[in-house]
């Protein structure tokens, strides 16, 4: 059999790993990375300091140097990796979610409206902040900025919903016109307040919208575990429904799924995941786009393998992008979404131009 | 077993479906035809419990289909629709075992492949199991996706003492003549092993072949209903499809309808009436 | 199963990188010369003037004044911008940052690291910088240079403000930030802009909007100014000079008619570091020079 011939025979079949391999190859390269992640900085400390680093936070010694180790291993570096994880699970696994409620291959978190209100919400913060929104912001301290983002998103997810509900029922078709039709409104109404923005509110604007990690803190990781908790839960309870949601909303309900159900908690998982991603790292985009692509093309477009297995594979990209992102023009920082774009995006269409985009072939 | 009461369905001012009753009972081939806007496919819909009629009511068993969980619907009756969009790569096994991987099936991964390659070789696609969906043609999906429900209805847990319905809305649709002839004679042999069967079809010597029972719709209405020989008479079709159909009797006895007006100018060379 | 394998010896080649890798930190220069981080471009050039250039281990990205600045010293990227460990790993034993350094997570884990922080108050005002000067003095134990310093600082704004007092009518003029797809970005008040417009002698025309405000060329039309100013980053930038005037706006102005148009160096005129008094007399000198015509000035 020549080579074409082989080539035509296999196109159009498809293997697929074995499941247990796939999560076992993801969880260790999710590991690696964080152990990575640890290991690696601008400082130069490596995981050789760690136990010195332990006895200072356990209390046994008060040396200056291992304080600076404690300082840089525990209190800068390991927020910095668990955020990345939870920011890189949460925008896969939302994109995930958004690609089989949408039944779109190129369907992405935002389309609910969760980063245009987010952005929304914290243009108005640092525009507003100082002005006329100070009685509100200013005793938020340091907190107004994300809780904000995760309110904004929250509001206009709610919006969108309750535009897009009839009779109980969530029309989907609907919900995306309107989400594209919010998001243009609430790119406007930025955009308007931009205007009244001055020199430092604007570049403190735009630096938020290409994302970054450097504010990273035991605070912001304590503030998502309930939200890790939420997805975790909410999650699997999505796979069969999406999987059948893929056939049509009329032929789900026929296999006995509750889509209205399933339409629910899809949106308020994604919602909740993107509105804390968003809230601790700013907007970060291509993740939610792009990795569940790459868990269809590995694994197919069983819901069950593709949220779990994007959850693992987001976490590692963003640890991975956030370990060039505070390297690579050390010891200043790059914008983690410049990281994600710049390596990812000719990654991605490398695997696009050899093996076809994991949704319509 | 499945019983439609008095269906009205009104979309704003238009009425897709009046008064409208259909019982299926087990063991028994149930088409429904009639012209294009009948109203077949709604009825379909409605008795499948896609949606709720605006007036009228679904009984399965005789309890109402509202009250009843989807889940739980799942186990008694399976649907083909008439076209199915999917633009994921799923495997044609992946598809068919969605019919057995349903919630609340509890069926294990392994029984669920296994009830899937059965209903795969029923439609005669066993070797196709690896491909991708979008590859197939048009006649082979949709021989798939009546896998599928063959499939759901096989692997639901169901006490023996209850009986299941497959619903169809033009199956043979997209097929060549051999899958259509091969199709119907499985969704037959369903009917035959005490499925109660409901087949929207518009190829009226299908009908004529394979229905136990006829229900002949038009303009939302039930115009006519009974065994095959009752309602596929002349006057009845021609009166309901607004053009002279002669009915043959075929070969084998069967009943062969053709629109008359081709024959008459065939035969005579002459204008058809 | 191929993408399994890549998998895995990606995670095998971080894992045994991280694991391995040595500690490569700074040599630790504890009780030796001091080490300062310095945050902010008038901060960078106090701390020169200061003769305090060879502590300074790394400075931001605004520290553009003097050039060896930013050529001999590492970089921490944009002041508001700033990763902890990033400047962690230059080994300051000070860090001296304007008020405006940011993130403030950032900023809190830089003040409990154990390196001694030191805020400055960065309002632009004629007080201001001799304030500054001695501030920074203090911390880094050169009083007498600051001292001064400062009082040179005083002396010429005092002097500026003679000057500023002989003005007998006080020409209109208006500070363009930007000009983007034909709009103009002004600066109102509490601006440094502002602030160094006004010690100049100059009057703002645009001093009824609050902060850098893009307007429309009604407004341009209203303001009318007798000069306009803009910055040029050190060298010439005829571009944003050469539009300024061209604005329909402005076009009616006295400004345009007598092609009265400033354009100067952005640190140097906003930065309000030393060299603050010198732009603001430049600037009085070229609003109110006989005869007022396009001039460019670079320190």
């Amino acid at each position: 059999m020549t080579t074409l011939d082989a080539k035509l025979a296999s196109a159009g079949t498809a293997v697929r790993p074995s499941r247990r391999k796939v999560f076992v190859a993801l969880t260790f390269l999710l590991i690696a990375s964080a152990v990575l992640s640890l290991a690696i900085g601008p400082t130069g400390i490596s995981l050789q300091a760690l136990p010195r680093a332990i006895a200072v936070s356990l209390g046994y010694t008060d040396d200056l140097a291992a304080a600076r180790d404690r300082l840089v291993l525990i209190d800068l570096r390991l927020p910095r990796t668990l955020l990345a994880a939870f920011v890189g699970a949460a925008l896969a696994t939302s994109g995930a979610i958004m690609q089989g409620l949408f039944r779109n291959p190129l369907a992405d978190p935002g389309l609910v409206g969760v980063s245009s209100g987010a952005a929304l919400a914290a243009v108005a913060t640092i525009v507003l902040g100082q002005g006329i929104g100070a009685p509100l912001i200013a005793p938020l301290g340091i907190y107004a900025l994300p809780i904000a983002a995760f309110g904004g998103g929250l509001i206009m997810t709610l919006l969108l919903v309750s535009i897009a509900a009839r009779q109980g029922q969530l029309a989907v078709g609907t919900l995306l016109l309107a989400g594209l039709a919010i998001g243009a409104l609430a790119g406007a109404i930025s955009s308007v307040i931009v205007t009244a923005s001055d020199d430092r509110q604007l570049r403190d604007l735009t630096l938020w919208q290409m994302g970054s990690l450097s504010g990273a803190s035991w605070q912001k990781v304590f503030a998502i575990v309930p939200f890790a908790i939420a997805i975790a839960l909410l999650a699997p309870r999505l796979t069969r429904g999406l999987n059948g949601l893929l056939l049509g909303e009329a032929e789900a309900m026929h296999l006995g799924i509750d889509t209205e159900r399933i339409k629910r908690i899809a949106i308020a998982t994604t919602a909740a995941a993107v509105g804390a991603a968003v809230a601790v790292a700013g907007i970060i985009g291509f993740v939610g786009l792009v990795v569940p692509h790459i868990m269809r093309l590995i694994s197919g477009p069983d819901h069950r393998v593709v949220l779990p297995g994007s959850a693992i594979l987001g976490a590692s990209l963003v640890i991975f992008a956030d370990i060039v992102a505070r390297m690579a023009l050390r010891p200043a920082e790059l914008p983690i979404g410049i990281v994600l774009a710049l390596v990812g995006a000719p990654v991605f269409l490398h695997l696009i131009l050899k093996r076809g985009i994991g949704g319509s072939e | 077993m499945l019983e439609a009461r008095n269906i009205t369905v009104k979309r704003g001012s238009k009425v897709l479906l009046s008064e409208a009753s259909v019982a299926i009972v087990p063991g028994r081939l149930t088409a429904l035809i009639g012209p294009n806007g009948a109203g077949k496919s709604t009825l379909l819909r409605v008795m499948a419990g896609e949606f709720r009629p605006t007036e009228g009511s679904v009984h399965l068993d005789g309890e109402d289909i509202r009250s009843i969980s989807a889940a739980r619907l799942a186990t008694r009756r399976s649907v083909v629709a008439q076209s199915i969009n999917l633009s994921f790569p799923f495997t044609v096994l992946e598809v068919v075992m969605l019919g057995a991987t349903v919630p609340g099936f509890g069926v294990r991964e392994l029984e669920a492949a296994t009830s899937a390659r059965q209903a795969l070789r029923a439609v005669g696609l066993s070797s196709f199991e690896a491909r991708t969906i979008n590859e197939l043609s048009g006649g082979e999906r949709q021989r798939v996706h009546i896998a599928r429900a063959l499939c759901q209805l096989s692997a639901a847990p169901r006490p023996s003492s209850e009986t299941a319905a497959l619903l169809l809305d033009e199956p043979t649709a997209s097929l060549d003549l051999k899958h259509q002839a091969d199709v119907l004679a499985v969704i037959k042999e369903q009917s035959k092993n005490g499925r109660a069967v409901l087949l929207v079809i518009h190829d009226l010597n299908l009908a004529a072949a394979f229905a136990d029972d006829i229900v002949l719709m038009a303009d939302g209405r039930i115009v006519g209903r009974g065994m095959p020989d009752d309602v596929l008479n002349e006057d009845l079709l021609s009166h309901t499809y607004g053009c002279r159909l002669r009915i043959e009797t075929g070969i084998d006895g069967r009943r062969l309808v053709f629109p008359s007006a081709i024959t008459d100018r065939l035969s005579k060379g002459a204008v058809a009436e | 199963m191929r993408v399994g394998t890549r998998f895995f010896a990606l995670a095998s080649a971080a894992f045994a990188f991280a694991v391995a890798s040595a500690d490569a930190r700074a040599a630790d220069s504890s009780g030796a010369a001091p080490r300062i981080l310095s945050i902010g471009g008038d901060i960078t050039e106090i701390l020169y003037d200061l003769g305090q250039q060879d502590k300074i281990v790394a400075v931001d990205v605004t520290s553009m004044f003097p050039p060896e600045a930013l050529k001999d010293k590492k970089s921490v990227g944009y002041m508001r911008a700033l990763s902890a460990e990033g400047a962690l790993s230059v080994n300051p034993t000070l860090i001296i940052a304007s008020d405006e350094a940011g993130p403030p997570e950032v900023v809190s884990a830089l003040k409990s690291s154990g390196v001694r922080y030191v805020d400055i108050d960065d309002k632009p005002s004629a007080e201001g910088v001799p304030n500054k000067i001695r501030h920074i003095g203090s911390v880094v134990g050169a009083d007498d240079a600051a001292k001064t310093l400062a009082a040179k600082v005083e002396a010429d704004f005092a002097a500026l403000e003679n000057d500023r007092k002989q003005i007998k009518s006080r020409k209109r003029v208006l500070f363009i930030l930007a000009v983007q797809n034909g709009k103009a970005t002004v600066a109102g008040a509490e601006t440094s802009a502002d602030a160094i417009l006004k010690l100049a002698g100059g009057d703002n025309v645009a001093a009824s909007l609050n902060g850098y405000k893009p307007v429309s060329d009604e407004q341009l039309t209203e303001f009318a100014p007798d000069v306009v100013v803009v910055m040029h980053r050190g060298g010439g930038d005829p571009h944003m000079a050469g539009q300024a005037l061209t604005l329909a706006g402005l076009s009616q102005s006295p400004a345009a008619k007598t092609k009265s148009l400033i354009a100067m160096d952005g640190l140097y005129l906003l930065g309000f570091g030393p060299r603050a008094p010198l732009a603001a007399r430049e600037l009085m000198k070229s609003i109110y020079a006989e005869g007022a015509n396009t001039a460019a000035t670079t320190p």
